[in-house]
């Protein structure tokens, strides 16, 4: 059905042969972890308003919220935009971009783990977080908190669900090339597993697709908006075009991650041939005109700001336009456009995959900046006059303890991604490419519990 | 009001009214009786506080609610959602029912014209006992008693305020005057605040209408002061605090078993407690009363319920009838229980120093470096007397 051509032997390497760099980054991301984790005990021996660059607003002019909760954010858009792209693949049958499904789901369950870390890692007390999920019942009617956690344990579930079925047929075939000490995760994604289900599997993994992508602009584009909206006393929080905006900004930097993952994969495994250069110069297109289209918003964002806006809206805007991190977040958009557009227009000359990762990292590093300025512009101007004046402009800037733990979750999802890829084949197998590496069928039925 | 016929009590008028207000479902009798005493208090002759007592009941049977319209109509720049459960919409579409009857006696008209003065709306009715204040910033001089009995009595971390007094210089009448305003949280009656606590550590307690935060269950995630817009939530930090620096000697425990009173530990919300730990007392001299109300020296602060007639308050707010009462941002639609006696500050309010500093007090004020200029608080002439 297409023109790759995918050779299991080769996706199930990295799962049996492990290189020095391998361990090498393996190293490094663990010294990352440690010192992540130092920084987290530090941040909860001396509490969160003592190192953090969060603060009261009122009279102390702080910012309550900061990197963190941006951070928050800015994982739960990744979240949803990789699911989407991998639900895509599937319901519109793009079979060309298969080899980058898996890499979008893994990328999706981990960031949905970083997001509800970096929640965590903002909190006072992190060590009640159990009364959030048992008051959850009780408060969920009107907390935002709790549809949070509502929205991403429904993510997570859904996305793990969607993993592990797209994953029974896979497995079960290649129970036999998998490592042994794995056997017992192995036993649990492919319990009960009979051949003959495949069909039905398939049948249910497309209408979770659809379901997914049904829900990704409801809930990237709708709860999270609402989240903040719904917070009257924050008018910057509120806007009419804050959910279609969001939902670009999030597929964005899923789609500018996910970019850089498969480089990465690609590039360690040599899997050049598998994941063709045609696919990354597809995707660059989609990803040129996601980024015009988050610069469109932001325009949108600013006119309707700076015009005929009610006084504390405008005020708002101006003050953003202010800020030196607006026009980074500017710069960074325009140049990331003008270089994939000159990528597309003359492929000869711009593209190449160094570049491209480059571009896709300052894409996602603008909308992270995007993010944060989003919470925590809305949090330094007092709105409501005659508080406005009385109450002094809120300063923030993240002290080195929230740069680490914010780096830290980033660190975390590669190490996520590290472990995953030595668990689980990083590119689906279609029923054909498995059958090569099935041995035969009775051997097969040893084999399964 | 320029749609009100010409004059009231004119027969002609009378028919009128009587003619729109038949066509309607309500009680046309009822809503005489309204109009013509609306019309008493933007004569003055009536005070607002008896106006609700005169007709709270009847309101309450005719329209389901007691919600007569005295706000001021938000502004475009303050319509804005709110999280679910609040019951502005609900209040929205009563407004719209009784909207045929009210704009034809001009009743909304009348009461409109006396807007700006304490809207007395009876808000959430659950609790039979609301504890608030009356502040009345006539009197208010700006000595920072209030702050410093509080930080005493509550023993709050050294930045942190529960009464914080802006010192602003505003237009009054053309001239530009100094004035004081001591902001509480205003233990609201639709707390925004306790709406989106994800742990319910942030609540109202119903006997008496408190808005408290359990410092056992707070997870510190920083919702409420988000979404608090009065902006007096403070995170704990466990800052020495220099005026009195020991611990905090009332009952930590509320009369509920929550954990309310005092300063927050660290990594948790507090806010002010209308000293919580004194309503629960069981010394009767020490219920009723909070530390700031008795240290103003000038007895600007009065505490007490609210919904009782003869409550220091009311009976304050009554005395000084003939003042502007208005609330804080009560636009927003928080329904804050805190009164305020004199001007409301513009939009233009700009912070001053003031006749005394926080740091003289051996406080610290967060807003100090915003207001900044000490050369300019060096040069007031101090005249603290704004009444
Ligand atoms: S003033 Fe703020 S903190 Fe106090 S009750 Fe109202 S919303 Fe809550
Ligand atoms: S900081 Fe505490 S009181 Fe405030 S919303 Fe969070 S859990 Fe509730």
């Amino acid at each position: 059905m297409s023109g790759v051509e995918i050779d299991p032997e080769r996706v199930l390497k990295p799962l049996k042969n492990t290189s020095k760099q391998y361990y090498i980054l393996l190293g490094l991301f663990t010294l990352a972890l440690l010192l992540f984790l130092e920084a987290w005990v530090h941040q909860i021996t001396y509490g969160v308003g003592a190192v953090t660059g969060i603060g009261d607003w009122g009279i102390s002019g702080g910012v309550p919220w900061g990197l963190y909760i941006g951070g928050f954010v800015w994982w739960i858009g990744v979240a949803h935009g990789g699911i989407a792209i991998s639900a895509a693949v599937r319901v519109i049958n793009l079979d060309k971009y298969r080899p980058i499904a898996r890499i979008a789901e893994v990328l999706t369950v981990l960031a949905l783990g970083m997001a509800a870390l970096n929640i965590v890692l903002s909190m006072g007390r992190p060590d009640r977080i159990f009364n959030t999920i048992v008051q959850w019942p009780f408060t969920v009617h009107h907390s935002p908190l709790a549809w949070d956690i509502a929205v991403i344990s429904l993510y997570l579930v859904l996305t793990l669900t969607y993993m592990t079925l797209s994953l029974r047929s896979e497995i079960s075939a290649l129970r036999h090339r998998l490592p042994t000490w794995l056997a017992p995760l192995y036993a649990l994604i492919t319990l009960g597993y009979r051949p003959d289900e495949d069909e039905k599997i398939e049948q249910i993994l497309w209408w979770l697709a659809v379901a997914i992508l049904a829900l990704v602009p409801l809930l990237s584009g709708g709860v999270v908006p609402w989240l903040f909206s719904l917070i009257a006393a924050q008018p910057g929080w509120y806007g009419a075009a804050a959910g279609a905006a969001m939902l670009t900004e999030s597929i964005t930097s899923a789609l500018a991650l996910v970019l850089i993952m498969t480089v990465v994969f690609r590039y360690a495994y040599g899997w050049h041939d598998m994941i063709e250069d045609g696919i990354l110069r597809d995707l660059t297109i989609v990803l040129a005109f996601l980024a015009l289209a988050t610069i469109w918003f932001t325009m949108h964002d600013v006119l309707t700001g700076y015009y005929i806006a009610p006084v504390n809206i405008g005020a708002l805007t101006a003050g953003m336009l202010e800020l030196n991190f607006f026009w980074l977040a500017i710069g960074g958009l325009v140049v990331s456009v003008v270089l994939l557009f000159g990528m597309i227009g003359w492929p000869e000359y711009f593209f190449n995959t160094p570049l491209l990762v480059g571009v896709s990292a300052l894409l996602a590093i603008t909308i992270l900046n995007k993010k944060v300025m989003f919470v925590v512009e809305g949090l330094m101007y007092p709105t409501q006059p005659p508080l406005t004046n009385l109450y002094p402009t809120g300063v923030y800037s993240p002290t080195l303890v929230e740069w680490i733990l914010f780096l830290g979750t980033i660190m975390l999802a590669g190490f996520g991604f590290l472990v995953i890829s030595k668990l689980i084949p990083m590119i689906e197998l279609e029923k054909e490419e498995r059958e090569l590496l099935r041995p035969n069928a009775e051997t097969d039925k040893t084999e399964v519990e | 009001m320029a749609d009100l016929p010409p004059k009231k009590g004119d027969p002609e008028w009378e028919e009128w009214a009587e003619d729109i207000l038949d066509s309607t479902e309500f009680d046309t009798d009822l809503g005489k009786r309204i109009s013509k005493d609306a019309l008493r208090i933007a004569e003055g002759e009536l005070s607002k506080a008896e106006f609700h007592e005169r007709y709270s009941d009847e309101m309450k049977a005719e329209f389901g609610v007691d919600e007569r319209p005295t706000e001021p109509a938000p502004e475009t720049d303050t319509a804005m959602p709110r999280v679910p459960g609040d019951r502005n919409q609900t209040r929205r579409n009563v407004l719209k029912a009784m909207g045929g009857a009210a704009a034809a006696v001009g009743l909304a008209g009348c009461v409109g014209a006396s807007a700006d003065d304490g809207s007395e709306t009876g808000g959430n009715p659950e609790p039979d006992t609301q504890l608030g204040m009356a502040i009345d910033t006539e009197r208010c001089i700006a000595c920072l008693q209030c702050s410093e009995a509080c930080k005493e009595e509550n023993n709050t971390d050294i930045g942190v305020h529960w009464p914080y007094v802006f010192r602003y210089e505003d237009e009054h009448a053309g001239e530009n005057r100094e004035d004081f305003l001591t902001r509480h949280c205003q233990h609201c009656s639709e707390p925004s605040c306790t709406y989106v606590c994800p742990t319910q550590a942030r609540y109202r307690r119903t006997e008496d209408g408190l808005v408290l935060t359990d410092y056992d269950t707070c997870v510190g995630c920083k919702y409420c002061q988000v979404a608090c817009p009065y902006g007096v939530n403070y995170l704990g930090k466990d800052e020495p605090n220099e005026v009195v620096g020991n611990e905090f000697d009332g009952d930590r425990v509320g009369r509920d078993g929550r954990t309310v009173g005092g300063n927050p530990p660290k990594g948790v919300m507090g806010k002010c407690t209308f000293c919580v730990h004194r309503q629960d007392s069981d010394d009767e001299e020490l219920q009723g009363t909070t530390a700031c109300e008795q240290a103003c020296p000038v007895d600007a602060i009065h505490f007490g319920d609210m919904k009782d007639r003869d409550s220091d308050p009311r009976e304050h707010l009554r005395e000084k009838e003939a003042s502007n009462q208005y609330k804080l941002l009560d636009e927003v639609g928080n329904e804050p229980n805190i009164v305020y006696i004199g001007k409301r500050p513009s939009k233009d309010a700009e912070p001053v120093q003031g006749p005394v500093s926080y740091e003289q007090l051996n406080m610290r004020d967060g807003n100090y470096d915003y207001v900044g200029a000490p050369e300019d608080a060096a040069a007031e002439s101090e005249e603290g007397d704004a009444a």
